[in-house]
């Protein structure tokens, strides 16, 4: 029961279906028509030459060039993450970078070897996918958590000085800001969980059920994936933020302005 | 126990203050004069080390202010800021914050002594139970002025704290201040009833000078 192979000529037929689009575009004069265009091309030009790539890399199947590509997937999702905050990139890759390797590589060895129990814990059908979805889904939460918990802080300064000035230790009086931020990136992810296979029949199982899995089996990994989702999320946000706090502020406990890309508070 | 000696500071390229020094000793009560932009608020902002001087250095129970220093002044000092932001909680629910810090873990802030404080400024204590924003300014003032009054420290600093209250209760919080002697007060207002009292001394910000 393998999946029906589409032709790459009926494959350009897909593309067809973005007329309704572009006409909705050209009637409401939205200005997304450029965007649009481009973010389908370059959607499709990236698929292809990432396919190529995997077909190599699970063929090859070397756990050094698994590893290496991990840390190209590593580094594209923290810059990423720091573009859209207002914090210069170079000041904070290194931590950043860090915390996301260390939030992805322990969930993902723990599934490789304790749940999934792989023979090669580096095999790259594993490692390089399921640390993609875990990456992609936990980016969302950190580029929220990350931009919010700075963006309030410089919003409500006089909060935070006002507990510095009742005796609140750094961590006591960015603790509130650290509640807010976490929490509002990990709103989605619960939010998916707990809508999952009936709003949504996620990536996950419908790749495994695609590739002719029987749908036990897709439920089995996509649960799986959820619960290591959500995990490295918090892991990731909670490790960057208090990594960063180390680089953004100085030792009287004031914001570091010369980290931020933009002067002013307000974005 | 306060000592500016010979500040500067300059916002951009705007010097707001120039060579200023002050010395208040422990125990005195020192209400700072001088109009709104002379530089009375950054005063309390460099002592809690918020704003660092351009020259000149702040001595603080005759230790030299610096990044390690700064954290001593504002566990023993308390500030209270004019417009301060409490935040969308409670009455009660920020008490109760304040009081679970590392810092002020060695205190007890039993209901009574919220009561009795309560009282003295007269507020009620259903307000415990209001939301922050809900209250009136006159009232947010108090409840600020009773956090630094149970946190039982000797240095009060009050950024234009009684701004928002009527003309009894603004004497009611001058004379309290004043009439403690175990205390030392850095205070700034444009309020007349802080300097029409013999305890507290009056400093010319604009003239770097005292006022007889």
């Amino acid at each position: 029961m393998g999946t029906i192979d589409i032709p790459i000529s009926s494959l350009a037929l897909s593309f067809l279906l973005l007329l309704i689009p572009i006409v909705i575009s050209i009637a409401l004069r939205l200005s997304i028509l450029r965007s649009l265009l481009y973010s389908a091309t370059r959607m499709a030009i990236q698929l292809v030459l990432i396919g190529f790539f995997l077909k190599y890399l699970f063929e090859y199947n070397n756990p050094l060039v698994n590893l290496l590509w991990l840390g190209v997937m590593l580094t594209t999702a923290v810059f990423t993450a720091i573009k859209s905050s207002t914090i210069k990139i170079s000041k904070i890759f290194l931590p950043v970078f860090v915390s996301f390797t260390i939030s992805t590589l322990t969930v993902i060895f723990y599934l490789n070897t304790v749940v999934i129990d792989l023979q090669n814990i580096f095999d790259a059908r594993y490692l390089i996918v399921l640390s993609g979805m875990l990456l992609g889904n936990s980016l969302r939460g950190n580029i929220v958590g990350i931009a919010a918990f700075y963006k309030n802080i410089r919003k409500d300064i006089k909060a935070y000085l006002y507990r510095l000035a009742l005796g609140a230790s750094e961590y006591e009086a960015l603790l509130p800001y650290m509640r807010q931020s976490i929490e509002l990136a990990l709103k989605p992810t619960l939010a998916a969980m707990a809508t999952m296979g009936i709003v949504a029949l996620p990536g996950m199982m419908t790749g495994v059920l695609l590739g002719g899995a029987s749908p036990a089996l897709a439920i089995k990994y996509q649960i799986m994936i959820m619960i290591a989702i959500s995990v490295s999320t918090i892991m990731s946000i909670v490790l960057t933020i208090l990594m960063t706090i180390r680089i953004c502020f100085d030792k009287s406990g004031m914001l570091k302005q010369s980290v931020f890309s933009n002067a002013s508070i307000h974005d | 126990m306060i000592k500016f000696e010979k500040i500067h500071l300059i916002f951009g390229r705007v010097p707001v203050i120039e060579d200023l020094s002050l010395n208040i000793k422990a125990k005195e009560k020192v209400v700072l004069f001088g109009r709104s932009g002379s530089g009375k608020s950054s005063l309390f902002s460099m002592l809690l080390g918020f704003v660092k001087p351009d020259k000149g250095r702040i001595l603080f129970n005759g230790k030299v202010l610096d990044d390690e220093t700064v954290w001593q002044v504002r566990r023993e000092a308390v500030y209270v800021d004019q417009d301060i932001s409490l935040g969308n909680t409670t009455a009660s629910e920020l008490i109760d914050s304040v009081s679970k810090l590392k810092a002020n873990s060695h205190l007890v802030f039993s209901k009574d002594k919220i009561h009795g404080l309560l009282e003295d400024f007269g507020l009620s204590p259903s307000v415990l139970d209001k939301h922050l924003p809900t209250l009136s300014g006159g009232e947010r003032q108090r409840i600020a002025i009773i956090i630094t009054l149970l946190l039982e420290r000797k240095v009060f600093l009050l950024d234009e704290v009684t701004s928002s209250l009527d003309e009894h209760l603004k004497k009611k919080v001058v004379d309290y201040f004043a009439n403690r002697d175990d205390i030392t007060c850095l205070i700034s207002s444009h309020d007349p009833q802080w300097y029409n009292n013999d305890s507290i001394k009056v400093f010319n910000v604009e003239e770097k000078r005292w006022e007889q």
